[in-house]
């Protein structure tokens, strides 16, 4: 019943929450917003065991390609979009065929060198890319109206609305695959991977896979950035970004599915809440950094244990009548 | 075309000896607590900024400046091994991301102490070494190769030749049996960690002088230390003086007959094609992966 | 019976030195074979050739007469071949219920497209269906809901022949498995496996002590320095003198 209630009830709190706000905050909101997705997207390829440093690069490849296809070619953005999405996805394949010959500490090694070397394309070749001032002047959404409402989306309010729909439908697809046979099989790569290869997981498959869907979910982040901001460079997607996506997930725990959303909320609301109100900007990095290694230390399992314990139950994976979705057993 | 050649292959031998320093100090690092320092390329520019603050600000002698960066840096790397490595001994991740963490805090610590503007810093000699008419090597690069030379001497003396030194190899082949052996992990953690800091925060001050010092130069001297590291095999010392010269080479030959970015990406790809080939590294074997 | 599985001539090098040597075997359409040899005499090398592990040196593995030497475990699974692992290798993080469901894999083999619409509830109903058959065949059922690694270590060993056994195989591969149960676990553990056969499955079993398989197997095929040392029913093994002096001339685990 409860739950039943709650849904609703968030939605209507992020339906309401812009009208609260000042401009500035409206804007972050809408950053916010996007990165939710980014975050929880890179969670995905957690789910498998390897952590990677080229996410938010690959982030940037559907931001450009997005950008690219409605600036060049004249792609309506929302369809841009999603060939931004499919892109990002794309190179990820590519990618994949080098970085999973590698595993942990050389995975992490690869797929930055990887990020580098692309970001040192976007640099290079100014057509199409820019060189280093990047794309600027990229086409927004466009308006619309449906009925008495109007859209116009250079207004924070309005593409929050935007941006908060289609990450939500991200979301609800990411956590449909998470609580599937598929999410499970991601889990058995993860917690043993020969065994998991004697039941017939094609591993190199397996971690493409979730590498491929978490690279497009980050790819269509990277396309609502671009279509927001309309101007983006390569330092847009460098390695301190890369940092923040880190901070996120590993303060708010990589064991849920929200653990790294959580991670992603708290710390933008106290980052541009109370260190912007209170007038700490220059110091900002220093005290993220700080938070970062404290919570490294302090709180090894992030957030997400300490909401555990306030609601009493742990549960690191599915349970099985999740996975079925339906309570068949017993 | 023989005196561009020469010329490009002074350059080279310069790069060679300062990126030498700090990816020898990076792998001493990995190799003793298997731990990789995301923070080096920072601890680089906390070195440079000693100089800055003591020779460039204050007139303190520049060997004197050095020799303070030397220490300070040392003593940053005690501090990160005491405080962050230490705790995270059996993560070695969390290490990593911690590493990352102590990366941003210097960072930030330079951009406010000194501003993010790149620094003047007055040259240390204007005496210039001429060969011939198009060769010439400023005595102040000369002055660095010298000193990486002599560093990396004394360095395999103080491996091959001293108790503390077996007992730093040791406990990088094998921690368990080491410490059964009555090595201290700390100890050797902590000399590990001081040499190497120091390594990088004393290339970091010779060559404050000679590059453009800011809050941000750490980036890419973190990667190219990374790309000589995989390329040489990581955990090999050797391999990585071996990397760095080549590494040099390769590099300094692209900038010149093409430009810095094709460089960078020529040697962030001969990296990848290194993990993809050979994990291991070029040189030699990883004692821990 | 037919051979169902096939070493012929199979050699692995490791650098200089020869694990296993020109070894040649078949294993019976249904039947339970054992291959057993003192420490180090290559059983286990064998064991990893044959379940795609190692790629051999030379020398072929015939499934039904096709060659499956050199493929990759898990293609060597998807033909029917399913290996269990030494100790209790098991996803221990993950419920009982969800180790045999990973075990559904190649049965019911999971698609992201389809589990996001919604269109695999067959599969999983299908896929529930089978890893709650297969806990209830090596009476797990009532410990489905608790963590793997939770287990008692003869209830594990149960539960590593489970996740084989969903994937409904053809021959099961198991390699040592009664190292470190009591007599009362063996015992139990010896039935389960006449069970299996009793479902037509082949099974080949790599163990290092004679007596716990002597009552079991159909065929023994005895390695040792990485050759064949003898092969036959358990009392032609059991009276072989060359088997008898490997064991005994060994320096430990005599039979």
């Amino acid at each position: 019943m409860l739950r039943l209630a709650a849904w609703p009830l968030l939605a209507l709190v992020l339906v309401a929450l812009p009208h609260g706000l000042s401009f500035s905050q409206q804007e972050i909101l809408v950053f916010l917003t996007i990165n939710v997705l980014v975050v929880a997207s890179y969670r995905l390829l957690t789910l498998t065991g390897e952590w990677s440093l080229g996410h938010v690069v690959i982030m940037g490849v559907g931001a450009y390609a997005s950008a690219l296809y409605s600036k060049k070619f004249g792609v309506w953005v929302p369809a841009s979009m999603l060939l931004g999405a499919v892109t990002a996805a794309l190179i990820a394949v590519l990618l994949s065929f080098p970085l999973f010959r590698m595993k942990g500490f050389y995975f992490l090694i690869g797929s930055f060198a990887s990020g580098e070397i692309i970001r040192l394309l976007w640099k290079r070749f100014r057509d199409p890319f820019g060189g280093p001032k990047g794309l600027k002047l990229i086409e927004g959404m466009p308006d619309f109206s449906i009925g008495i409402w109007d859209f116009q989306f250079f207004e924070p309010v309005s593409y929050y609305y935007f941006a908060g729909t289609v990450v939500a439908i991200c979301l609800w697809i990411l956590w449909r695959i998470e609580r599937s046979p598929v999410g499970l099989t991601f889990h058995a790569v993860h917690w043993q991977d020969r065994l998991a290869e004697a039941c017939g997981v094609n591993l190199r498959a397996w971690r493409t896979l979730a590498f491929t869907v978490a690279s497009g979910f980050a790819g269509l982040g990277g396309a609502l950035l671009a279509h927001y901001i309309g101007t983006i460079n390569p330092n847009s997607f460098d390695i301190e970004k890369m940092v923040f996506v880190l901070t996120w997930a590993i303060v708010g725990g990589t064991g849920t599915f929200y653990g790294p959303i959580l991670g992603c909320v708290v710390l933008t609301v106290f980052n541009e809440i109370v260190l912007r109100e209170m007038g700490f900007e220059q110091m900002r990095p220093l005290i993220y950094g700080a938070i970062l290694i404290g919570s490294i230390l302090f709180l090894p399992n992030g957030l997400e244990s300490l909401v555990q314990k306030l609601v009493g139950r742990r549960r690191r994976v599915p349970g099985p009548a999740e996975i079925v979705g339906e309570s068949a057993v017993k | 075309m023989i005196e561009l050649l020469a010329q490009t292959g002074l350059n080279a031998v310069y790069a060679a000896s300062y990126i030498a320093l700090v990816a020898v100090g990076l792998v001493l690092i990995f190799g003793v607590m298997g731990v990789i320092n995301f923070a080096h390329g920072e601890l680089f520019m906390a070195g440079a900024y000693t100089v800055v603050a003591l020779y460039a600000s204050r007139d303190v002698p520049f060997i004197l400046a050095v020799a303070a960066g030397l220490v300070f840096v040392g003593g940053l790397g005690l501090f990160m091994e005491r405080t962050m490595f230490r705790p995270l001994r059996d993560n070695p991740l969390g290490g990593l991301v911690a590493s990352i963490g102590f990366l941003m805090i210097l960072q930030a610590a330079a951009a406010m102490g000194f501003g993010v503007r790149k620094e003047h810093i007055p040259p240390v000699t204007q005496q210039v070494i001429e060969f011939s008419e198009k060769v010439r090597l400023p005595m102040a690069r000369l002055y660095v190769i010298v000193a990486a030379i002599v560093i990396l001497l004394a360095l395999w003396y103080f491996l091959k030749r001293t108790r503390f030194g077996w007992a730093l190899r040791a406990s990088a082949q094998d921690p368990e049996a080491a410490e059964l052996q009555g090595i201290s992990i700390n100890q050797t953690a902590r000399i590990a960690m001081f040499i190497g800091a120091a390594m990088a925060g004393i290339a970091g001050a010779l060559t404050a002088p000679l590059v453009s010092v800011n809050p941000h130069m750490g980036h890419s001297v973190i990667v190219t230390a990374f790309i000589v590291i995989i390329v040489g095999g990581v955990g090999s010392l050797e391999g990585a003086v071996l990397a760095s010269i080549a590494y040099a080479l390769v590099h300094t030959f692209v900038t010149t007959f093409w430009d810095g970015v094709i460089a960078d990406i020529v040697g962030l790809s001969l990296m990848l094609l290194v993990l993809i080939v050979r994990p291991t590294g070029l040189f030699g074997s990883a004692d821990r992966a | 019976m037919s051979a169902l599985l096939e070493v012929r001539d199979l050699t692995m090098r490791f650098g200089g030195l020869t694990a296993v040597d020109g070894l040649s075997f078949r294993v019976e359409q249904g039947s339970i074979h054992g291959l057993i040899g003192p420490n180090g005499a290559g059983k286990t090398t064998t064991f990893n050739m044959i379940s795609g592990f190692y790629r051999p040196t030379s020398g072929q593995v015939l499934l039904r007469g096709e060659d499956i030497s050199g493929l990759k475990m898990y293609e060597v699974a998807r033909r029917g071949v399913v290996r269990t692992f030494q100790h209790s290798t098991l996803f221990a993080e993950l419920t009982v219920l969800e180790n045999a469901l990973v075990g559904t894999h190649m049965p019911f083999r999971p698609n992201v497209f389809a589990a996001i619409i919604g269109w695999d509830r067959e599969d999983r109903r299908g896929a529930l269906a089978r890893a709650a058959e297969a806990l209830e065949f090596f009476g797990l059922s009532g410990y489905a809901g608790a963590r793997a690694g939770d287990l008692s270590h003869g209830h594990q060993r149960a539960l590593g022949l489970a996740v084989a056994y969903a994937s409904h195989p053809d021959v099961m591969l198991l390699d040592e498995p009664f190292t470190g149960m009591n007599p009362e676990e063996t015992r139990s553990m010896m039935a389960l496996m006449e069970k299996l056969r009793g479902q037509g499955i082949t099974i080949l079993i790599v163990e290092h002590d004679m007596a716990a398989i002597m009552g079991l197997c159909d065929t023994i095929t005895c390695m040792s320095f990485g050759r064949l040392l003898a092969e036959g029913d358990p009392e032609h093994i059991r009276n072989h003198p060359a088997v008898i002096e490997a064991y005994l001339g060994g320096t430990h685990h005599a039979a």
